[in-house]
């Protein structure tokens, strides 16, 4: 009978285990992103340091973001042209190339190759600077850690997304550019043409509102598993691939959802 | 009559099942030297980040300059109470980003040569990085960075460590004409008994959590304490 009643026990305590350390870590998440947007706006500012961070998250990811814009945009004019051929329809291609660009795959894209990049090196500088004890040091020179490495990343990250996501759209149009007139033979004027046309300010404006949000959770998670890192270069390490690996995931969900409030609402 | 800055009641702090401190109580007075000596793990550089702020603990009490609980700040005055300490630590945790000149004159920004003096810092170093400098030259230039935020207490957390006996002499040098000059209240945490006898006015054992031995470091020596006898004679048991 006891222990019929421990197997029943059992499986409710371990569900019950997992759902309180789930809405644990997840408050401790939200918690931890209301004192990140807090540490943007309020004072001090070090408008260096955001500076420093925009060019290390902005512009130096501007050429992996550009190349794999330019190799997307070709790609999807080849194959696009492999399907509109069979049905006599490659004056589309230029429609479907810029509406994959600008709505979906120049930011998902953008967003992924800056979490690899830049989202793990601000999880394993901050996760270092946590187990040197140097965020500790900021804390006894009377800086707040969190207006002074959080807050210009996070700004950075918001700030610097959309900007790059923008060059990837107008590189990306241009690699189907390249295909469409080098290898398939169209008229350049009718390809840039129809491009005109076609899109719209809501293609684009979705894809920089994306980008902003993923940048948000990109510089976000690299800030939270770098603060919560500890036991040395182990914990460093851990911290970058959950820094890579939740954001990566956050950034396709988002993508969802957004999508999902732009275009089907 | 000596004054109070700290007051410790009944710390305790634990980490999952394991209990670092247990009913630690200890008194520390302002413009003495306090150095805590202890084995390994024994919870000294717990006690002083609790002290400091930079830990929160679980039960007990911390009480400053008679005024408040530690326990009881707000996040903000935690923070103003944090910047009260000055913390030289272990690995000097120098901002690796900034260059030597950007980390000393971190908190004040004003440039002085005194100061590089002071510490024994050459001027032709300000232009480096920590990664280009010697751990005895980085604890330098921590110290140095500690006195420039113009602390009211000093903590040096195991100021020797990682040094040779010629560096640790120059760096226990260093300390006691701080804790000479300035006349400021000093936490230290150490295992070198050399440090000890440089520059304690007091001495507290840590053993097992709590303060097993307090007193002036002369009495050292002569204590029946047996976990003391060992300490310094690094026996085991």
């Amino acid at each position: 009978m006891k222990n019929l009643k421990k197997i029943f026990l059992f499986l409710p305590s371990i569900v019950g285990k997992y759902a309180y350390n789930l809405f644990d870590n997840i408050g401790h998440k939200v918690l931890f992103l209301y004192s990140c947007l807090k540490s943007t706006v309020n004072p001090p500012y070090y408008p260096n340091l955001f500076l420093r961070q925009l060019i290390k998250i902005g512009f130096n990811s501007l050429p992996v973001v550009g190349l794999t814009a330019i190799f997307t945009g070709m790609v999807l004019a080849l194959q696009s042209y492999t399907g509109f051929s069979r049905f006599s329809a490659e004056s589309a291609i230029p429609n479907v190339v810029v509406l994959s660009i600008t709505r979906e795959l120049s930011p998902v894209l953008a967003g992924l190759m800056v979490a690899g990049r830049s989202g793990a090196a601000i999880a394993a500088e901050i996760g270092t600077m946590k187990v040197t004890e140097q965020i500790d040091a900021l804390r006894t020179l009377s800086t707040n850690p969190m207006n002074y490495l959080v807050g210009p990343r996070i700004l950075a990250g918001i700030i610097s997304l959309p900007i790059l996501v923008f060059i990837g759209d107008i590189i990306g149009v241009f690699g189907g550019y390249i295909i469409c007139v080098s290898v398939l033979d169209f008229n350049p004027k009718v390809y840039l043409v129809n491009i005109y046309n076609f899109v719209q300010f809501i293609d684009v404006f979705s894809g920089l509102v994306k980008a902003a949000v993923f940048g948000l959770i990109i510089s976000f998670m690299g800030c939270y598993h770098g603060f919560h890192a500890n036991g040395g270069a182990q914990g460093v390490g851990l911290a970058t691939t959950y820094s890579v690996v939740s954001s990566s995931i956050l950034i396709l969900l988002l993508n969802y959802i957004i999508t999902s409030l732009f275009f089907t609402i | 009559m000596r004054n109070k800055i700290i007051e410790i009641k009944k710390l305790c702090k634990s980490f999952g099942n394991k209990k670092i401190l247990t009913n630690l109580s200890l008194d520390i007075y302002e413009n003495e030297s306090l150095v805590i000596i202890g084995e390994s793990g024994s919870g000294k550089s717990i006690l002083m980040k609790c002290l400091s702020g930079l830990h929160s603990f679980d039960t007990g009490k911390i009480v400053f300059k008679n005024t408040y609980d530690v326990k009881n700040l707000k996040k903000e005055d935690l923070f103003e109470h944090t910047s009260k300490f000055g913390v030289l630590f272990q690995n000097a945790a120098l901002f690796d980003s900034l260059s030597i000149k950007e980390n000393i004159f971190f908190s004040s920004k004003i440039f002085s040569k005194k100061i590089l003096k002071e510490v024994g810092l050459e001027q032709n170093i300000l232009e480096k990085y920590p990664a280009d400098i010697s751990i005895a030259m980085q604890k330098r230039v921590g110290l140095a960075r500690a006195i420039m935020s113009n602390p009211s207490i000093f903590m040096f957390d195991e100021p020797t460590t990682g040094l040779d006996p010629i560096m640790a002499d120059q760096i226990n040098r260093l300390i006691r004409e701080l804790v000479d000059e300035r006349k400021l209240t000093t936490i230290t945490i150490t295992h070198d008994m050399k440090s000890v006898y440089e520059f304690a006015d007091k001495v507290a054992f840590i053993h097992n959590g709590k303060i097993e031995w307090y007193g002036e470091s002369k009495n050292l020596k002569g204590s029946n304490n047996k976990a003391i006898q060992n300490f310094i004679n690094g026996k085991f048991n």
